[in-house]
């Protein structure tokens, strides 16, 4: 019963929460709220299918939220220009090339993730205060704006359909594929998946424009969305991202991590935010409970993980017979 | 099991929070920060003004992040508020989730800070200071006390938020009607924020020395950052005179002492009042101004002791 309860421990959470808050908070348990959670997510949720996917790889990406920014003002920027499309598509381009950046000094020149996308990050926002001169940059299509908000089928925005999107997309990917499952390896120990002829270098360039180009498509959807690319957006996504993806269980030291985990982790931290802001709990007492929950699940994951056989990587492990170090 | 225990506890406040609710009027409020020296004061004034009107303050704070706002507004309108007031920390980024509140049939009112034209079909009124006016009032006392010329900086407030672009528009706009000499050296974002205003103040000072013969922060809290570096760097040498604006109480002994030259009044309760006065009017059906202002006063030397401070 205890090792069942660990082992579903975030929606266990979740779903406590929403019990929670559905019996205390008038007006919580309906669809609308719902609706409007999954879109509030979707920013948050895009970049974190990004960020699974590098912390699989055993990489970490901490210049997501600057990318967010600068993909959005590239795509706002250029709309009197280009139109609405073609400037979405440069925004989410100017995203991968980001990534690419980041992936050309981590696996070319070697330099460790965390201190490479730590300067990036501090380059990108420069970048975005550099090219909008510190002043947020109006769009040119406020009805548009007001149409991304639009609530289709009483559930889903444009943008919350596509973050469901990924995760399944993601999750198929992880799941069913051989490239999904070198992923893994790839995560687990490089010098085993090169020596068993993987392209390890080619998995984590992959990774970081992967993860780059989607923070890229999340900062192009808000600024279309708020009809606005601003120096500032993202700022705090950062760490929320990054929240999110290790609640759901994936490692940042690599080699496991799930896609449902990660929507698990987008919805809980969805979910306790909504719940206390429909209970008008101060920012300072939500971060607190937040950061609780977040120790919590984590520890959980760890006595799991420790005792339990260790998912995800097995599968990869099996394929190429490695042995693995217990962690 | 431990978690248990923390939820429970979540929820029992939860539940204390909201039993009051049956019944009144919900108004959501969605505020810039919860602890901060001028929005703290209004939220407090706002809260117990909406105790008195008998209506129900759902307060949600944005911390200062436009993107924390915009999800919030989704929150006042699935919440099903009675009514919106929004602090607005962008000239664009709420107009979507305002027009979807318009959409849910709730009205909505800005407080504090302005936003862009464009919003106005989804606001019934706009209330707070006339930030715009406010840089020109600090504009008029700088170049007077300058003489018409000198190099001065700007320590603006946080990039892109309706106040910091009135307050310095306002104040360059009418250094430029004026005719003035005055020069602008640098303008740097130090977010309304004492500790940040301090590092910025250093980093001028190491740049520019003894040019800087004047000062204009977007407030009396970023002046004080000024100020302190000033004095860590230069000991007892006079500060250049530091125009602020707010009128707190600190600024005042400032003035008083001769450390900053002016500050503008403006009250942080008046500010809270008036919105939810406001609110409280619509929610009657009365009609109400598209623009309430909030009265100003430039406060120096020679008034200093006739005029109570904001906060």
């Amino acid at each position: 019963m205890f090792a069942t309860l660990m082992r579903y421990r975030v929606p266990a959470i979740l779903a406590l929460t929403l019990i929670i808050a559905s019996l205390l908070v008038p007006d919580f348990a309906t669809l609308t709220t719902l609706a409007l959670g999954l879109d509030r997510s979707s920013a948050i949720g895009l970049v974190a299918v990004g960020l699974t996917v590098l912390l699989i790889a055993g990489q970490i990406d901490l210049s997501v939220g600057s990318v967010f920014a600068v993909s959005g003002i590239v795509a706002v920027m250029l709309q009197p220009s280009l139109g609405l499309l073609v400037s979405s598509i440069v925004g989410v381009l100017a995203g991968s090339l980001a990534g690419a950046i980041n992936g050309f000094i981590v696996v070319r020149i070697g330099i460790n993730s965390l201190v490479t996308t730590l300067a990036t990050m501090l380059v990108f926002r420069s970048i975005a205060h550099w090219l909008t001169d510190s002043q947020p940059i109006p769009g040119t299509n406020i009805l548009f704006s007001i149409q991304m908000s639009h609530i289709y089928a009483g559930l889903f925005t444009l943008r919350s359909a596509l973050f469901l999107a990924a995760i399944v997309g993601l999750h198929l990917w992880l799941t069913r594929t051989v490239a999904g499952r070198y992923l893994f390896a790839v995560g687990s120990s490089r010098a085993a998946a090169d020596a068993s002829g993987i392209a390890a270098q080619r998995y984590l360039f992959g990774s970081f424009v992967f993860a780059s180009t989607l923070a890229g498509a999340a900062g192009v959807l808000q600024s279309l969305t708020t009809n606005t690319g601003s120096p500032v957006y993202g700022s705090e996504l950062t760490v929320a991202v990054i929240a999110a993806v290790v609640v759901g269980g994936t490692r940042l030291e690599g080699g496991i991590g799930s896609a449902l985990g990660t929507l698990g982790g987008v919805l809980v931290i969805a979910a306790l935010t909504t719940a206390m802001e429909f209970s008008s709990v101060p920012a300072y007492y939500q971060q607190v409970v937040s950061g609780v929950i977040l120790i919590l699940l984590i520890v959980l994951d760890r006595l799991f993980q420790g005792n339990g056989r260790v998912r995800g990587r097995s599968d990869a492990a099996r394929l190429k017979g490695f042995q693995w170090r217990r962690s | 099991m431990r978690k248990f225990t923390r939820l429970a506890g979540l929820a029992t406040a939860a539940l204390l929070a909201t039993t009051a609710i049956a019944g009144a009027k919900t108004v959501c409020y969605v505020t810039a920060a919860d602890s901060h020296a001028y929005a703290t004061p209004a939220n407090e004034a706002l809260a117990a003004k909406a105790a008195e009107l008998g209506l129900e303050v759902l307060s949600l704070s944005q911390n200062f992040d436009v993107q924390t706002g915009t999800e919030q507004l989704n929150t006042c309108i699935a919440r099903k508020a009675d009514a919106i007031i929004l602090w607005p920390l962008d000239p664009q980024a709420y107009i979507p989730g305002l027009a979807r509140a318009q959409q849910a049939g709730i009205p909505s009112i800005l407080i504090n800070s302005p936003m862009a034209d464009e919003v106005k079909p989804f606001i019934k009124s706009f209330t707070g200071p006339d930030v715009y006016e406010e840089g020109e009032m600090a504009a008029v006392a700088l170049n007077e006390v300058l003489g018409g010329k000198g190099k001065i900086v700007i320590i603006a407030g946080q990039a892109g938020n309706g106040t910091t672009l009135g307050r310095v528009g306002g104040f360059v706009d009418k250094l430029k009607e004026l005719g003035s000499g005055i020069e602008i050296l640098d303008t740097v974002n130090a977010d309304f924020d004492q500790q940040k205003a301090l590092v910025a103040s250093r980093d001028l000072i190491t740049r520019f020395g003894d040019q800087i013969e004047g000062v204009y922060a977007n407030d009396d809290t970023m002046a004080r950052g000024f100020i302190d570096a000033w004095k860590e760097a230069r000991g007892d040498a006079p500060v250049p005179p530091t125009v602020g604006i707010n009128g707190q109480r600190d600024a005042f002994d400032s003035i008083r002492s001769g450390e900053m030259y002016s500050t503008i009044v403006q009250s942080p309760k008046l500010d809270g009042e008036l919105a939810i006065e406001t609110v409280a009017k619509i929610l009657n059906g009365e009609e109400v101004g598209e623009r309430l202002p909030i009265p100003l006063t430039v406060v120096t030397k020679a008034n200093v002791d006739q005029v109570e401070p904001a906060f």
